[in-house]
């Protein structure tokens, strides 16, 4: 992406942003709630136009359905009350599109090779009520990696989910980039459980949007710069950020209502805050 | 007569081939239906048909062209209007209580004979002649054969829209088709079961089987099987020992769901599938 701007509704999202995405690598999406990471996703998957610049996908502008995109959605899943066992929703991932009567005879190969990458073959023919919010995770990763897409989309992949459930994922994230090869985009509250595994961030705030490596993105300056007012980061002795001065930005509650992702990300956050502080 | 001959008069045999046709369209649309969560939308239709079926009499056309106008116009509709789930109820609300206000206005402004309105809220399913047998078995046929055509996507924007919509679904154009179905199969179903007693075809059936599977062509299957059961036994019962079919129709259709519900209450906990 070059330059690009995106406003919903009259309403601008964030303006020049550029960066690019390369094959096999991980990115991290990172902001406050409301500054336009998930509608960043839907840039990519053609679902919402860029109002100013360029963005190229696969050396083309975005279009919807395409198979070389994968997409992991933030809550419905998650919340779901659905019966269907989660191997017949990884096999809609894979022809769930396709209007007619054929089949593809390759449909039950592909399926049990994407539980096996994932995971989840054991409970596969369980509801997926009745799985566990990693469990269901795990299957939501199946659904979106079931073609083999170049470009994986995850939005919020650890909400909700309790420490140890968040570093399955990253590490099950990790495995489907360096077997896939894969580009990964991850939409995350907090950089820290992915900060192993992530070759870029990209952190949106105030209508801007920076990008580079950790290193780079996630400083003292230019996150101050971002959000206009000073920003300390404290490093623990175990190599975790913990950023102060956010506080703000996290206390706010969704104004779209209940988010239980927000909540997840604040609470850790603050125990982490108060742990450094003591 | 003995139920021999009863069941060899032509009447019966109209019904035969009538509830049939029905019960397997309302069979395999009720299981999206359920899926949907959309029971509230597919009640909302019947009694707006009822307010299409009044006006049309009262202009002295055939009931079934405005339950046609009115199903589908008021599908479209909510459709249209509650592609989201959020607004979903308030729409079909809006659209059910609107339509019915219509009715009530059309069947004081008509004075002629009453029974019109009377079997389009009850059904007259012994009363079908073989032109309308050829325009329910035409219908149904059409349905079904849509819904076999459309039965992965819908099920995957049933399922997950925000995924699907990625991989380029539609939810909004689904839904709309979806609503279309529904309507056309309303329609049908009035004929035989009336207005009132659509439900039991469309919801009972498809309830009880997703109660007992979660694979979704079984179920489809499984929803289908019950309807027709219901249906035919329905139709077997009212001729041999009396009272309405439409009443025997929906005593098995519930009847079915609650041994799929004690069915499944009886198996171990781990498979079973009602949580409530």
């Amino acid at each position: 992406m070059r330059g690009g701007a995106v406003s919903l509704g009259g309403r601008s999202i964030w303006r020049d942003a550029s960066f690019t995405i390369e094959p096999a690598t991980i990115t991290a999406v990172l902001g406050p709630n409301g500054s336009g990471k998930t509608t960043l996703l839907n840039l990519i998957l053609g679902l919402v136009e860029l109002g100013e610049g360029t963005l190229e996908v696969f050396g083309e502008p975005p279009h919807r359905g395409s198979r070389r995109l994968g997409y992991m959605t933030q809550t419905r899943v998650a919340d779901t009350t659905s019966a269907l066992t989660g191997r017949d929703y990884v096999g809609l991932g894979f022809d769930g599109p396709h209007f007619g009567w054929g089949r593809d005879r390759s449909k039950r190969e592909v399926v049990r090779q994407a539980l096996a990458l994932t995971g989840t073959a054991a409970y596969a023919d369980q509801p997926l009520y009745s799985l566990s919010g990693g469990q269901r995770q795990r299957m939501a990763l199946a659904h979106a990696t079931v073609f083999k897409p170049e470009l994986l989309l995850l939005d919020e992949p650890l909400a909700a989910l309790d420490l140890a459930a968040q570093a399955e994922i990253v590490d099950l994230i990790n495995l489907i980039r360096d077997t896939t090869g894969a580009a990964i985009v991850v939409v995350a509250h907090d950089l820290n459980p992915l900060a192993p595994i992530v070759d870029q961030v990209l952190w949106i705030a105030r209508r801007k949007v920076r990008s580079g490596s950790i290193d780079e993105v996630v400083s003292e300056e230019v996150l101050s710069e971002l959000y206009g007012h000073p920003i300390e980061i404290v490093l623990t002795p175990r190599g975790r950020r913990v950023i102060v001065g956010l506080e703000e930005e996290f206390a706010h509650p969704h104004p779209h209502g209940h988010d239980h992702s927000h909540e997840a990300g604040h609470e850790h956050f603050v125990e982490l805050y108060e742990e450094e502080t003591k | 007569m003995s139920l021999i001959q009863l069941l060899a008069t032509s009447f019966v045999q109209n019904a035969f081939y009538a509830v049939t046709a029905v019960a397997l369209a309302a069979g395999a649309v009720g299981y999206f239906v359920v899926l949907r969560r959309q029971a509230f939308a597919a009640h909302a239709i019947g009694h707006v048909g009822f307010a299409g079926a009044a006006g049309a009499v009262l202009l002295g056309l055939s009931p079934i062209v405005g339950l046609l106008v009115f199903c589908l116009g008021a599908g479209l509709l909510i459709g249209l209007g509650a592609a989201s789930l959020d607004d979903r109820d308030a729409v079909v609300g809006v659209t059910l209580t609107a339509a019915l206000g219509l009715g009530v206005l059309f069947i004081s402004l008509y004075s002629g004979y009453a029974n019109a309105t009377y079997s389009i809220l009850f059904g007259q399913i012994l009363g079908v002649s073989w032109a309308d047998v050829g325009l329910v078995a035409a219908l149904s046929l059409t349905v079904l054969l849509v819904v076999s055509l459309v039965f992965r996507p819908m099920l995957f924007v049933s399922v997950d829209a925000q995924s699907a919509a990625s991989r380029g679904l539609s939810p909004r154009m689904m839904s709309l088709l979806f609503m279309s179905l529904l309507a056309v199969t309303t329609v049908v179903a009035i004929q035989i079961v009336g207005v009132l007693l659509v439900f039991s075809l469309l919801v009972a059936p498809a309830a009880a089987a997703e109660v007992l599977t979660n694979r979704p062509l079984r179920a489809m299957g499984l929803s289908m099987a019950l309807a027709i059961f219901s249906a035919w036994t329905g139709l077997l019962l009212g001729v041999w020992i009396g009272g309405p079919v439409s009443f025997w129709i929906t005593a098995l259709a519930s009847t079915s769901y609650l041994v799929a519900r004690l069915v499944d209450a009886m198996r171990p906990r781990a498979v079973r599938r009602a949580v409530a």
